[in-house]
């Protein structure tokens, strides 16, 4: 085996956050494995990869490719190098064909003009010769995101990338589209690429890679062969102390209906129906996880629930109140919470200082406001209470927030929407995009307010939070809810089976001693 | 310090930006056989300074020989306006830049990328000299007055107060309205507010332009105006009333129009960053799901600031009229000054304090470039030198880049040191 990256000293210091993201990092990997670059969000994974991909100079340091220093100043000279990344967010056009957009600037023409029956048939052979078949003349935004995370590595193959760089590729994927990527990941490498993998799923490691560079806060704190380490081992490098996978909480002890949900029905951005006549109940002092694959209408039923979506059918009752088509603001006084899906966006806004962003629930209420006028001092110590009393490191009183990573971000939304006791909280992928150390304490704070007597709504897309958090499983597919299970006796296979709209014979067969369909 | 650093940096980039506009414009005027120090030199001198000003020293410091004594005496170039001073006629130009810039920053404040300034100007101003001479006349008709002059005792208080009073109010609300218009058409119907304020912009000034010439014209002169306001109804500029006695005033109609921007700006500030209802406002501008997703009816919130917004343009139309013009001469409603308050909010970068710098460096400019003929030189230099700085105004992220890059070439090296020290084991959360 030759080398084929090796990154040393590389430093780089961000101005704006005032950090040292990459501190004397010393990086190789070699041809023909897999590589984990392991840490938690912050920890300097992506900004080591982008400076290797060009994106990012470095203060210092030097890189060698194959055995030659190499100068990468762009992501052209990275490509040119046979360097290929695949960014956590895909980068593809959604109007364009997957043809179109795999042979994007380099397309076969004819006196300028695309001939596009030798694009579609160049990537035809391009995908039958690495074994991941595709339909080249689909458009991107109709296809599925495990299809389009294949097309994104396709097209880094079409440009005869010899090093691979993956950036969380699991973070949109069902548990299906995951073993499949595991699958071509092992291919790759085989064929004697190098496939650098940026992850902070650690099963993932375990499964897939061959060895791994743990990082923590900008510097390299270990690297080992992976059947050499245990999953405990390398949370603990991680986070520089032992992390408790398991989440620790006692038995629910269900009170009163809090929510219930009946028959609903609400439309997609496109006017299609998404939920299709879902019921279900959370009562006080229990999380009922709903678990599913993506686009299976979870996010509309949050959405319809939190009021902001409208609902085309159905009811929803909070407390016994009729809150169907109440405005955010009155489910929100009859004691709603919400951690969106989305923080960067919904959740907060990043424009603007911790200040307004921990108020945007209070804004016009005593003391934060006097007669329609913001109050100063009640809420900085709003924000200044929230800082410490969820530990939201580096985030300071009245600056801007911007800088801050995934997971303290995350715990000013947790914070802001915990406080005042609500009643109901929906927590919608609370831990996605967030470092293990801000996961357990994520989850130990959802425990915590429902031993409080919170009713707990979970969406998420990660089975092993569902199954860790939830007192009961609702599983959701297409727009319904058409299983319930008991967390204890639910195993991952045969949730996987409920969420690809396994039949109940199918669900039987794999043995579950409860199952209730609505 | 921060803070500070940050103030600092805000104002450099202005500054850097006119240095650069001149610098380039020296390739328009040598080629003219022109000296590039002699333009600009005329035209600030011109723009900013104290009557009779001949030198950049001029600006700062005037020396006056005494007539009396001899003695030569020092001024402070700002204050010296025994003959007028430039400023003064600036100041009067920029207030309804002011007010038409505070209403383009409450707009897009709100997300509404509004630039209906215009429109709401025009109407504001027909609607305030319509007040001013037909409100007045039916008064007089009422009390019997044949002759105005004869005006005395409270009613020429309660005339003088009310008169303007009710014709700014009339003029903002007919503002605010219009500009509602291009609000409830985005909140109800998704109308792209750019297109919308676009059209009415053509519409209002359509609609003033026949006024003029139609119904309000006022006599047969040859470019078409309307009747002159009642003297009840007008703003009296200063020189003509408490402050006559002071010359650097003269030559200007600055009068109270430039109080009533400042009590504006003060009140635009305030809203927008001390208020819950600029705060909803701020928070639906470039998050307007965070603000939905926390309880704020985003589209009232859109509403109120493009009612306050369309209010702040009528005001600037009613100041113009009431205060300076006394009448609408046909062409007036073209002038562009809701459009140059649209300019001046953008390059003040939306904010409040930094757009009254702005707004008066824009009309010096202006008034600079006009008066350039006066020194034999084209004035359309002084236009092409306005339109370079504002140009390089417009690069600042090119200068906060290089800035950002210098400091970072100065810094890096203390910041690694101090970050040794911070060493990985020492803290655990």
């Amino acid at each position: 085996m030759t080398t084929a990256v090796e990154m040393r000293n590389i430093s780089k210091y961000f101005a704006s956050s005032r950090t040292l993201a990459t501190d004397n990092v010393d990086f190789e990997v070699q041809q023909g494995e897999v590589h984990a670059l392991v840490g938690e969000n912050g920890a300097g994974k992506t900004t080591l990869m982008n400076i290797l991909y060009g994106l990012i100079p470095p203060d210092s340091g030097e890189i060698l490719i194959h055995g030659k220093p190499a100068r990468i100043t762009h992501p052209d000279d990275a490509i040119r190098l046979g360097i290929g990344m695949v960014h956590q967010h895909f980068k593809l056009v959604p109007s364009f064909t997957i043809a179109e957009n795999i042979m994007l600037g380099i397309e076969p023409n004819q006196a300028g003009f695309i001939d596009s029956r030798a694009e579609s048939e160049a990537v035809r052979q391009l995908a039958e010769s690495f074994g991941l078949p595709v339909d080249p003349n689909l458009q991107v935004q109709d296809i599925s995101v495990g299809m389009q995370q294949r097309v994104e590595i396709l097209k880094t193959l079409q440009r005869n990338a010899r090093i691979l760089i993956l950036d969380e590729p699991t973070a949109v994927l069902t548990p299906q589209e995951v073993h499949e990527l595991y699958s071509v990941i092992r291919r790759l490498a085989n064929e004697g690429r190098a496939v650098i993998l940026i992850t902070h799923k650690l099963p993932e490691v375990k499964a897939v890679a061959d060895r791994l560079t743990v990082m923590r806060r900008g510097r390299v704190v270990s690297k080992d062969e992976v059947n050499s380490v245990t999953v405990a081992d390398i949370a603990s490098k991680m986070v520089g102390r032992e992390v408790i996978l398991k989440v620790e909480k006692q038995a629910a002890q269900p009170a009163e209906v809090v929510l219930s949900v009946e028959n609903l029905l609400v439309a997609d951005n496109s006017g299609l129906p998404a939920v299709l006549g879902a019921s279900l109940e959370v009562r006080a002092g229990e999380i009922v996880g709903i678990a599913g694959v993506s686009g299976n209408g979870q996010t509309e039923l949050v959405e319809a629930i939190a009021g902001l979506r409208a609902i085309d059918g159905g009811a929803v009752h909070l407390l016994g109140e009729d809150i169907t088509h109440q405005s955010v603001r009155n489910r929100r006084t009859a004691g709603m919470a919400h951690i969106p899906e989305d923080r960067m966006s919904t959740g907060l806004n990043l424009q603007t200082n911790l200040d307004e962003n921990v108020i945007v629930t209070v804004y016009d209420k005593p003391p934060y406001a006097e007669r329609g006028f913001l109050q100063r001092q009640p809420i900085r110590n709003l924000a200044k209470k929230l800082v410490d009393r969820f530990s939201i490191k580096s985030a300071r009183v009245g600056e801007e927030i911007r800088t801050l990573s995934g997971g303290n971000l995350q715990k000013i939304v947790l914070g802001r929407e915990l406080n005042g006791a609500p009643r109901f909280i929906i927590a919608n992928q609370p831990t996605r995009g967030v470092d293990v150390g801000s996961i357990e304490f994520v989850h130990q704070t959802l425990v915590e307010a429902r031993d409080a007597g919170a009713a707990i709504l979970l969406v998420s897309v990660e089975l092993d939070e569902i199954l860790a958090l939830s007192d009961r499983i609702a599983v959701m597919y297409e727009g319904q809810i058409t299983a319930v299970f008991d967390p204890d006796t639910a195993t991952e296979e045969t949730l996987g089976i409920a969420m690809a709209g396994g039949t109940i014979g199918e669900l039987e067969s794999a043995a579950i001693t409860e199952v209730k369909v609505s | 310090m921060n803070r500070f650093q940050s103030a600092l940096e805000n104002l450099s980039i202005p500054v850097f930006a006119i240095l650069l506009g001149l610098l380039v414009s020296a390739f328009f005027i040598a080629p003219a056989g022109l000296s590039p120090i002699d333009t600009y030199t005329r035209l600030f001198c011109e723009g900013f300074g104290p009557r009779g000003c001949d030198t950049f020293g001029d600006l700062l410091v005037v020396d006056i020989e005494n007539e009396d004594t001899g003695a030569i005496e020092h001024h402070i170039g700002l204050f010296y306006g025994d003959r007028g001073h430039s400023l003064a006629i600036v100041l009067e130009q920029a207030t309804p830049l002011i007010l038409t810039a505070l209403a383009a920053t409450v707009a897009f404040k709100a997300g509404m990328f509004s630039i209906g300034m215009d429109g709401q100007f025009a109407l504001g101003a027909v609607v305030a000299v319509f007040i001013g001479y037909w409100l007045p006349a039916q008064v007089y008709g009422v009390f019997g007055i044949e002759d105005p002059d004869t005006l005395s005792g409270p009613l020429w208080w309660v005339m003088h107060l009310t008169m303007p009073t009710i014709a700014i109010g009339a003029a903002m609300i007919v503002g605010a309205v219009y500009s509602w218009v291009a609000g409830i058409l985005k909140v109800k119907l998704n109308v792209n507010e750019l297109i919308s304020t676009i059209i009415l912009n053509a519409i209002a000034v359509q609609f003033v332009t026949y006024l003029i010439n139609g119904p309000m014209r006022a006599d047969m002169n040859n470019i078409a105006r309307t009747e002159r306001i009642d003297d009840t109804a007008w703003l009296v500029p200063f020189t003509r009333g408490i402050l006559a006695d002071v010359d650097w005033f003269s030559g200007s109609r600055l009068g109270i129009g430039i109080v009533l921007a400042l009590l504006a700006g003060l009140f635009v500030w305030f809203y927008l960053w001390r208020s819950t209802a600029g705060y909803e406002q701020r928070m639906t501008q470039g998050a307007r799901l965070f603000a939905g997703f926390g309880g704020i009816n985003t589209g009232r919130a859109v509403l109120r600031a493009m009612l306050i917004s369309g209010a702040l343009s009528g005001l600037a139309g009613a100041i113009q009229v009431l205060g300076v013009e006394r009448r609408i001469v046909d062409g007036f409603v073209l002038s562009g000054t809701g459009f140059d308050g649209v300019l001046v909010a953008i390059l003040a970068r939306e904010s409040v304090v930094g757009l009254f710098l702005v707004a008066v460096v824009f009309s010096g400019l202006q008034l600079g470039s006009i008066n350039l003929q006066f020194g034999n030189i084209p004035r359309q230099l002084g236009g092409i030198i306005i339109a370079l700085t504002i140009l390089f105004t417009a690069m600042e992220d090119f200068f906060r880049r290089t800035i950002t890059r210098l400091q970072i070439r100065m810094k890096s090296v203390g910041s690694k040191n101090s970050s040794l020290v911070d060493t990985p084991a020492s803290g655990g959360d």
